[in-house]
């Protein structure tokens, strides 16, 4: 009896809080600050041309296989406006495949990729979620709007980030050039 | 017609699964029952076989930590560490203390996340339907939590070979405090909704039962063994990462039955919180990730690690023939080993204790078919 | 909590609401008028006419439960429930009906026919005809019968009927162990209720609803009986399946039970069914135990009089809503346990308990009396029998726990000074 009227009184305190619902379509929880959403490429501004030169790592490292690039000349670089050799032409991301792991943004030399808040791709079109790439530069943007992602300020990339700690945690080591994070990037596939 | 005519009764076969609400996704038993009594019972399972380990034969080790968050998707923190603690041992790495704090209080957390789960099915699986709603609001707030460190609510991938992925944010002590007491008020709220409800005891104590040595002989680990009154813990007798200069008690039972498997778990919750605490009072400043390579390239070797997860004693086994990929990965699933235990606990069983005793096994079927 | 204008609103919108009711229920029963042995057509589609306003009329008050209990069970478990259709989602429950009833209406190949779309009118056609003698207030009821709680037990019984064939003929294992469940169930939990009833009926002298409800103008019965009201209420609660006696539709069991291979319109009968039954119980606790229409400061009129009935009808229902938030389900044999070693036995005290007050012409008062340490007793048994023994082992595993101290000091300045 006593249990049963516990629960009674646990329940009926419920009826007279506030309830924790929020109403969703109209009231949207904010994303926190490190939350990794869909992947998006970033533009450089400086450059008006995006990050990303193909260089594939992140195709190549990607655990779906949810991406595919395709590298070109960077018509800036024989203009003189980019130090960008080769310049990404085309890039997909299938949202649908993508698990969100942020494995992309890890590897990434250029800071080109970066998980943005986008979270609400919902579509009526079956091909809805592949994002081809005005679309992810599109998000990119959003992205940089909604953080105020720089290069200088990059907090959520990992690598950079590490590389800071791993610099401040072996000062003493600072010389040792075991752990440059780009040098160490073999190509894939030899087995 | 003689008084002395006998009826001729047959037991009916009962497909309990694979859509079966109370089979925790794609479970399926199929019971053979008497009326209402359970005669036999075989659980078929596999309806979630997605070859996580074959999978993770083609994946780089640091690919591999992904296919790991999809095993048991409840702990998934639990998961990401054994396996970066099964790779560490085989590179000969130690991760910073920092990031061990860190990576034990994750794991906890989500040990707490996963427990309020199993209280609210557990409760639901019975009939009562308030648990749930109270212990989904608590897991709501860990997984906030988690998502302001890992960046993701479920899939975190944040536990990396050698640490963690990136230092937890600025006014993480303090957000994590406020969380722990929130949710120290959500676990007592489902304890005092349910834990001596009178329906909830009629319903649980007493069903179910399995003794110490047919649950050593099943493979039982983890708060299921606990409850038959072995103070098997992996965190105690096997000590890893941090958890030797933390105080905490193991919880253990005596009857073995639903009732005590699910009391241990909701007093596994308040040694949780406990232990987060005190990882926050003794964590310090320092580097979250060992010096490596970027590129895991464990030597030639072989090796298993287990740790303590929410649902008992996971194992990994993990070959490295030298390359970028690991050359076999075995896990040793405690649900899967659990659920050996499901056919002598339902000895004597009515429908409704199948739903009760499977219920308290607390299976997770991603980790179950692999 | 909401502001002065909006709760006056409410208030009126109810007060209207009731207003509507006690019309159309009027008007309805001037339809109907007496009985009369020369049939006319004119007679006949009088007739059908008040019966499709009172089906109107009753089936509104049940789905009003539906509503009532998705939005209590919402904020109890810190939901808000429905919002989106309708102010409050009131709307909601009327959506939800359009939504069924625009569903294609499937059976299992392998399903009677026939029988299969009889049952759902069989447990549904019962918990209208108990209506014909439930008073709303004192003028307002189809007809008093001399034996109305007679009436009312023999009918809701036949509901049972069309459960076991909505089990039987839907060919489905689940469908078939639900229909034997409730077949056990509601055969056993019929006689507590009987007991409980008959308690009320000993001490009103009367089985005319009206007759109860006078003769409790200055004390309800529930201060008289409470023993027989915890009976009726438990038993009640069985009789329609509410948690903690879902069993035969137990969701986590057996998927719905008989109603699994059900959907659509006919699905949407055994809900409306279901919810009806539950008004229907609730209605009885407030007619036979909270004094139905009596208010203890006089004669107000029709509409204030239906108001009361009806909230303290709604009273009950909130309590049957909140013993669901709270409780889960019992076994089967646990269930029959109750019923039999549990509530049989205290149906039967209450009875020979009102029996021994009115033979010897003691006080009431001693009723009250009497009825309460029967209900102490009762507790204190099961208190003995179960939470003393949990709680103890609980002790118990709280002190066993085997307490495990940190085995390395962690190298650090803090823990060095320590």
């Amino acid at each position: 009896m006593i249990g049963t009227f516990k629960g009674l009184l646990t329940t009926a305190r419920w009826l007279l809080k506030r309830p924790v619902t929020a109403h969703y379509p109209e009231q949207h929880l904010p994303v926190q600050q490190r939350y990794m959403g869909f992947p998006a490429l970033l533009m450089d501004d400086t450059a008006d041309e995006p990050f990303c030169t193909g260089c594939m790592v992140c195709v190549r490292e990607c655990p779906t296989q949810c991406m595919s690039a395709q590298m070109h000349d960077n018509p800036n670089f024989t203009d003189g406006t980019s130090h960008r050799r080769k310049i990404i032409n085309e890039f997909e991301i299938n949202l649908n495949r993508c698990i969100l792991c942020g494995i992309c943004v890890d590897v990434c030399s250029f800071d080109a990729i970066e998980m943005s808040y986008e979270h609400e791709l919902a579509s009526y079109a079956r091909t809805g979620s592949r994002a081809d790439l005005p679309q992810l530069l599109n998000l990119g943007r959003r992205y940089v709007d909604m953080s105020g992602w720089s290069p200088a300020n990059a907090e959520k990339n990992v690598a950079e980030v590490a590389l800071a700690k791993r610099a401040a945690a072996a000062a003493a080591k600072a010389a040792s050039a075991g752990d440059d994070a780009p040098a160490d990037e073999p190509t894939e596939g030899g087995e | 017609m003689t008084a002395e005519q006998t009826y001729d009764t047959v037991d009916m076969m009962l497909n309990m699964g694979p859509q079966h609400p109370a089979t925790h996704g794609v479970f399926r038993m199929v019971l053979t029952i008497d009326g209402e009594r359970v005669v036999d019972v075989t659980p078929h399972i596999g309806y979630l076989h997605r070859g996580s380990e074959k999978l993770a034969e083609n994946e780089s080790y640091g690919q591999v930590v992904t296919l790991f968050d999809r095993l048991d998707y409840v702990a998934n923190l639990n998961n990401e560490l054994i396996f970066c603690r099964a790779a560490e041992r085989l590179m000969g790495i130690e991760p910073p203390e920092r990031g061990q704090y860190i990576r034990v209080i994750l794991a906890e957390l989500n040990r707490l996340a996963s427990h309020l789960l199993f209280i609210g099915t557990y409760a639901i699986d019975l009939g009562a339907m308030t648990p749930i709603m109270y212990g989904f609001r608590e897991r709501e707030r860990i997984q906030n939590m988690f998502e302001s460190v890992t960046g993701a609510r479920m899939m975190h991938n944040f536990i990396r070979i050698g640490g963690v992925k990136e230092d937890v944010p600025a006014d993480f002590v303090p957000r994590v405090r406020a969380l722990l007491d929130d949710v120290e008020r959500g676990v007592h709220e489902c304890d005092r909704l349910l834990t001596f409800n009178e329906v909830f005891l009629a319903r649980t104590r007493g069903v179910g039962v399995i003794d110490l040595p047919t649950a050593l002989s099943c493979g039982l680990t983890g708060p299921s063994l606990r409850a038959s009154g072995m103070a098997y813990d992996v965190r105690k007798d096997y000590p890893y990462e941090v958890y030797p200069y933390l105080a905490y008690k193991v919880p253990v039972g005596e009857n073995g039955d639903c009732w005590d498997r699910y009391y241990m778990r909701v007093l596994e919750c308040y040694e949780s919180l406990s232990m987060v605490r005190q990882c926050l009072d003794q964590m310090e400043e320092g580097p979250v990730m060992a010096q490596m390579r970027r590129i895991a390239r464990p030597p030639k070797g072989e090796v298993y690690v287990h740790g303590e997860n929410p649902r008992g004693d996971i194992g990994v086994f993990l070959v490295s023939d030298g390359t970028d990929k690991p050359y076999r990965v075995k896990v040793r699933p405690p649900s899967f080993c659990n659920l050996v235990a499901l056919r002598p606990m339902m000895r004597d069983a009515y429908i409704a204790d199948a739903v009760a005793i499977l219920g308290s096994l607390d299976i997770v079927l991603g980790e179950v078919d692999r | 909590m909401r502001s002065k204008p909006v709760q006056l609103a409410i208030a009126g919108v109810l007060f209207v609401g009731v207003g509507v009711l006690v019309a159309v229920f009027t008007l309805a029963l001037a339809l109907l008028g007496e009985p009369d042995d020369n049939v006319t057509a004119l007679t006949v589609g009088k007739i059908v006419i008040a019966l499709f306003a009172l089906l109107t009329l009753i089936t509104t008050l049940g789905i009003s439960l539906v509503w009532l209990e998705r939005k209590q069970l919402g904020r109890m478990q810190g939901r808000v429930g429905p919002t989106r259709v309708g102010p409050f989602g009131l709307l909601q429950v009327v959506a939800d009906g359009i939504k069924l009833l625009m569903k294609e209406d499937v059976s299992p190949g392998s399903s009677s026919k026939a029988i299969f779309y009889v049952a759902p009118l069989l447990v549904f056609v019962p918990s209208f005809v108990v209506w014909l003698t439930i008073p709303l207030s004192e003028d307002l009821v189809v007809r008093s019968l001399d034996l109305g709680v007679f009436f009312f037990i023999a009918v809701s019984v036949l509901s049972i009927v069309g459960l076991i064939l909505a089990g039987w003929s839907s060919n489905s294992k689940y469908a078939i162990l639900g229909g034997f469940r409730s077949a056990a169930q509601l055969v056993s939990y019929e006689i507590p209720l009987i007991l409980g009833v008959l308690s009320v009926v000993m001490v009103a002298d009367s089985m005319r609803f009206t007759d109860v409800v006078e003769a409790q103008a200055t004390v309800p019965y529930i201060a008289l009986l409470p023993l027989a009201f915890v009976v009726f209420f438990i038993s009640g609660l069985a009789e329609v399946g509410r948690t903690p006696f879902d069993i035969y539709f137990a969701e986590s069991e057996v998927v719905g039970g008989p109603f699994v291979e059900y959907s659509g319109a006919h699905w949407a009968i055994f809900f409306l069914a279901e919810y009806v039954n539950t008004f229907v119980v609730a209605a009885l606790g407030a007619l036979l135990f909270l004094g139905g229409w009596v208010w203890p400061l006089g004669d107000l009129g029709q509409v204030p009089a239906v108001a009361i009935f009806l909230g303290k009808t709604y009273f009950l229902a909130v309590v049957i809503f909140w013993v669901r938030a709270t409780l889960p389900r019992l076994r089967i044999d646990q269930l029959m346990n109750v019923g039999w070693r549990l509530l049989i036995p205290l149906g039967f005290a209450s009875v020979i308990l009102i029996a021994v007050q009115r033979f010897y012409g003691w006080p009431t008062w001693t009723l009250t009396l009497m009825s309460l340490a029967a209900l102490v007793v009762a507790a204190w048994v099961q208190m003995r029998m179960q939470r003393k023994d949990a709680v103890a082992t609980a002790q118990r595993y709280a002190q066993r726990a085997v307490e495990v101290q940190p085995s390395r000091r962690r190298p650090g300045p803090e823990s060095q000074q320590a």
